[in-house]
């Protein structure tokens, strides 16, 4: 079945927001680390809210990551039983995955959004730097809600899919039936 | 019962072709539900408890400072620099194949970007040398291992978050397995090339390719030995390295522009995005196993069948190979991990030294078919048939686990720079 073909404006423009907010936390990452240590090194005392940032800012990297995971094909999932199953079956299956996939992230979206809106009522705050935790929580069923929206989407037109592509733990390859991609 | 329908449905979903991240959380769903006990939602709450955690943050850093120094022609640099110094040596360029490997590898963290940057160079330059196809092929997809091991590793990080080890002294502890597999790899080159040499040591050549590739060669230099000097931890120095990397692949050698680091920027998130939300889970899953007193139970059981630690390390190998050929290493590392190491600690064996044992026997997986990712990668790399490149390894694949041996039955190869 083809896939990759263009996909629809929407997911494009969420695609694009992703890596435009993803590529801000980077650096407020590496630089709130970075600071941390070039101010323990010159005046002998660290940042105290530059590891916290760093931790609030890699929340949003990787629960927007899962996003961009979805949209190019990236999550990691074992192939050996891939060929267990008729080749025939190749089209019913793809809807079936990609639907059984939105409603797996539908669920955990609810389950971050009930998470979120508890930390939002009890003024959760961060012991060490005192701000409110529920606007960084909630990257976590809005990730989930984006992911299942391009789910939900590729199962209603699979030739949106991207091409599954290899993503595994800093080791990174094209990998055409390796164990997990 | 119960068991047995959660494996049915989770069997059911891999036919399916669900993602990792579907077959934890439906297994999470299952045990909360089966178990009575809390809302599910407490799922994604013991994730956040596990993202809110500052040693995670050395794993994006350290990936982007690898996928930033990877982008140029640090390969060729390094290959010159290793070339020039081995060149006179029987079996010179072999070894200086091995060497980039391990080179290249501590700065990217990747084994398949190191077997592809390395052998992009390396493979037609042996071939054309007169190396056999075999012996140039098991050695790319041999050494290409070494990333896994050599630090900073990710899956070492992983390993230590999911024990709560060290991540600074399973980096140390790594360097000596890094460097026993380098040396086995090594003699090998030497004695199947005796006949293999480059002429004599041309000592401008070697002040010229080292004047190019220092730069390269000092990132290692700058994180391990930040580390152990006790100047950084993981996370700082994997903030240093980021930084550090900028500065020489866009100032100095100006390989990278701004528009391609927000492209970097954005496949290494893609590649957090695959990872992080599936360690959020196994730390759930590991948290939930925990409360229900699993790993106690898991290890009694074992207690109970292994006699000597020698014994379960012996088991445990056998069966961590096995799963390297079938799982990848970070699923692998994520969801063992936390059953295994408890078992390991409860026979008396240092849990840094479980930790390197278990990353050199999923480390063996990249070269075992039938899902080995580097053969696999090698065959679309070199555009080899998968049973040649398959029949190539067999010597490197036996070399690999007498290292392993030597591993697992010295403690002291891992643990010596840690006193």
């Amino acid at each position: 079945m083809a896939t990759g073909q263009p996909i629809p404006p929407l997911l494009h423009r969420l695609d694009q927001a992703e890596r435009i907010v993803t590529a801000v936390a980077f650096g407020v990452m590496v630089l709130a680390i970075f600071a941390d240590v070039l101010a323990r090194e010159f005046t002998g005392v660290g940042l105290h809210w530059a590891r916290q940032a760093g931790v609030y800012a890699n929340v949003i990297v990787v629960m927007l990551g899962l996003g961009l995971a979805s949209s190019s094909g990236s999550h990691l999932r074992p192939r050996f039983a891939d060929s267990w199953l008729p080749a025939s079956w190749e089209p019913a299956l793809v809807r079936i995955a990609e639907s059984l996939t939105a409603l797996f992230f539908l669920a955990f979206a609810a389950f971050g959004f009930r998470i979120t809106a508890s930390a939002f009522v009890l003024e959760e705050r961060s012991v060490l730097i005192g701000v409110l935790v529920w606007p960084i929580m909630a990257a976590i069923p809005l990730a989930f809600a984006i992911a299942a929206l391009r789910h939900a989407a590729f199962a209603f037109n699979p030739t949106w899919r991207p091409p599954e592509v290899s993503a595994i733990a800093g080791n990174e390859a094209s990998n055409e039936g390796s164990k997990t991609e | 019962m119960t068991t047995l329908a959660l494996i049915a449905l989770l069997v059911l979903l891999l036919l399916l072709r669900q993602p990792l991240l579907v077959l934890l959380g439906t297994a999470l769903v299952w045990v909360y539900a089966t178990a009575g006990s809390d809302h599910p939602s407490f799922i994604l709450l013991d994730g956040w408890h596990a993202l809110n955690r500052d040693v995670l943050l050395s794993i994006p850093l350290f990936i982007l400072s690898g996928q930033i120094m990877a982008q140029g022609a640090m390969a060729k640099r390094l290959v010159r620099f290793v070339g020039a110094l081995t060149g006179p040596i029987p079996g010179g360029m072999a070894i200086a194949t091995v060497l980039a490997c391990a080179l290249f590898a501590a700065i990217s963290g990747s084994s398949t970007v190191t077997l592809l940057a390395v052998g992009s160079v390396m493979y037609p330059a042996l071939l054309s040398a007169g190396y056999s196809r075999s012996f140039a092929l098991g050695a790319l997809c041999a050494a290409g291992t070494l990333g896994i091991i050599v630090p900073p590793s990710i899956p070492l990080i992983l390993y230590g978050v999911m024990t709560r080890v060290s991540i600074t002294d399973l980096f140390i502890a790594g360097i000596g397995p890094a460097l026993v597999l380098t040396a086995l790899l090594s003699s090998y080159a030497v004695v199947r090339n005796w006949d293999r040499r480059g002429g004599s040591w041309d000592g401008k050549e070697i002040v010229e390719s080292l004047r190019e590739g220092i730069w390269s060669l000092l990132m290692p230099v700058i994180i391990l030995g930040g580390i152990y000097s006790g100047h950084f931890t993981a996370t700082e120095s994997a903030a240093v390295a980021v930084v550090y990397a900028l500065i020489v692949e866009m100032l100095i050698h100006r390989e990278l522009d701004g528009k391609r680091v927000f492209e970097v920027v954005g496949e290494t998130t893609r590649l957090l995005g695959s990872l992080f939300p599936v360690l959020m889970l196994a730390v759930s899953l590991n948290v939930f196993l925990t409360y229900e007193e699993i790993p106690q139970q898991v290890v009694a059981w074992f207690t109970e069948q292994f006699e000597t630690p020698e014994g379960f390390l012996l088991t445990g190998n056998l069966f961590l190979l096995l799963v390297g050929t079938v799982m990848d290493i970070g699923s692998a590392v994520l969801i063992l991990a936390p059953m295994l190491a408890p078992v390991a600690a409860a026979q008396g064996i240092d849990a840094v030294h479980f930790g390197i044992v278990m990353i050199v026997n999923l480390e063996i997986g990249y070269l075992t078919p039938p899902f080995g990712l580097n053969l696999i990668v090698a065959m679309g790399a070199f555009k080899e048939d998968f049973g040649t490149i398959c029949r190539a390894v067999v010597p490197f694949l036996l070399i690999m686990l007498v290292g392993l041996a030597a591993v697992t039955l010295v403690p002291a190869i891992s643990l010596f720079l840690l006193g």
